[in-house]
């Protein structure tokens, strides 16, 4: 999930060339990884990562705050490392996968908070409920990448996500390392 | 002798039951952990299905009768006996009733084969009595087998009297 700004000296190369100012990005799956942790009373702490989803970047390196980013996760693809413990926290308790096969991220804003740093504001859907989440990212060009790495924190309960709280904590980690490449 | 079958497979199981048991709930990771939590409740299943087999065994067949000693040790034997027995149905329902009331609502699917009914609503309350009486039963029952088992090897090496062959 994110979006960019850029290296000063970059911007400069842009202007200089009077460059399209958007440059279209796809998330490359081989270099992405959404994981996430939670706690639960009484139990070691579960923490695993989505194996499916896709993403698309826009950004706009003169003027980030008109950069988007979107990106959805298959709600199937989780991989907690037992396929019956996988299959609990799929069926209808937790995420409920039939019923709401994905979980996804829409910006609504860019703000860029350092000369490598975003914060991105947007619309999480989770079991099809949509609400605010920000989240901040650290943003690196590394040859003809973007690297991402994004630390959020969700409060699941604001989502509807009530199932086996207080238990189960309400608190998810949300770690996430991407690259996109430029389409 | 089928009787003798049925005291070693659940005597095997009851055995794995208290290692998984003990184990599950101190070491490992949150995956391999939820696994075996699955398979301790499907060893249970097991053990139940042994335990009933057992009970309709000694409903249909007489046992032998005991081994002659002295009095104080038949007595012995037939109160761990017993207790034995007892502390295995109470286990076991104990750990049934831990699943079925456990507040989240985690299915038994036996070995992954078909799914196992629950005995009572989820009730964090039903579920605290339950679970601490499925532990004290648990570690009682180890005691007694270990009382058992050791006066079973006294027989075997000490006394060398025939009580053990009569379980082979």
């Amino acid at each position: 999930m994110k979006a960019l700004f850029a290296v000063p000296a970059l911007v400069a190369a842009l202007a200089a060339t009077a460059a399209v100012a958007k440059s279209n990005w796809v998330i490359d799956p081989a270099r992405t990884h959404i994981k996430f942790a939670i706690d639960a009373a009484g139990w070691p702490r579960t923490s695993g990562e989505f194996r499916k989803f896709d993403g698309r970047i826009t950004v706009d390196f003169e003027r980030p705050e008109r950069s988007h980013v979107a990106f959805s996760v298959r709600s199937e693809s989780l991989d907690i490392g037992s396929a019956s413990f996988e299959g609990f926290v799929r069926g209808p308790a937790m995420l409920n996968a039939d019923a709401f096969p994905t979980i996804s991220f829409e910006s609504t804003s860019v703000e860029k908070t350092s000369d490598k740093s975003v914060r991105v504001a947007g619309d999480l859907t989770l079991l099809g409920v949509t609400k605010p989440l920000a989240v901040d990212i650290d943003v690196t060009r590394a040859g003809g990448r973007l690297e991402f790495t994004a630390h959020a924190h969700l409060n699941r309960l604001d989502w509807g996500f009530n199932s086996g709280f207080p238990i189960i904590s309400k608190d998810v980690e949300i770690d996430i390392t991407s690259a996109a490449k430029e389409l | 002798m089928a009787t003798i079958a049925l005291h070693w497979s659940s005597a095997l199981v009851i055995l794995a039951l208290l290692a998984i048991g003990w184990a599950m709930l101190r070491l490992f990771g949150a995956a391999a952990r939820f696994d075996l939590y699955q398979l301790h409740k499907s060893l249970g299943v097991l053990a139940l299905a042994l335990f009933a087999a057992r009970m309709a065994a000694r409903a249909v067949t007489k046992a032998p009768p005991p081994f002659p000693g002295p009095a104080w040790e038949m007595r012995a034997a037939r109160l761990t006996h017993v207790t034995l027995y007892a502390l295995t149905g109470v286990a076991i329902l104990a750990g049934w009733l831990t699943a079925s009331s456990a507040p989240l609502p985690i299915p038994t699917i036996v070995f992954g084969l078909f799914p196992w009914p629950d005995i009572a609503p989820r009730d964090p309350n039903v579920f605290a009595v339950a679970s601490t009486a499925h532990a004290w039963a648990a570690y009682a029952l180890a005691a007694l087998i270990a009382l058992h088992a050791g006066a079973a090897v006294k027989h075997a090496l000490w006394d060398r009297d025939g009580v053990m062959r009569r379980m082979v």
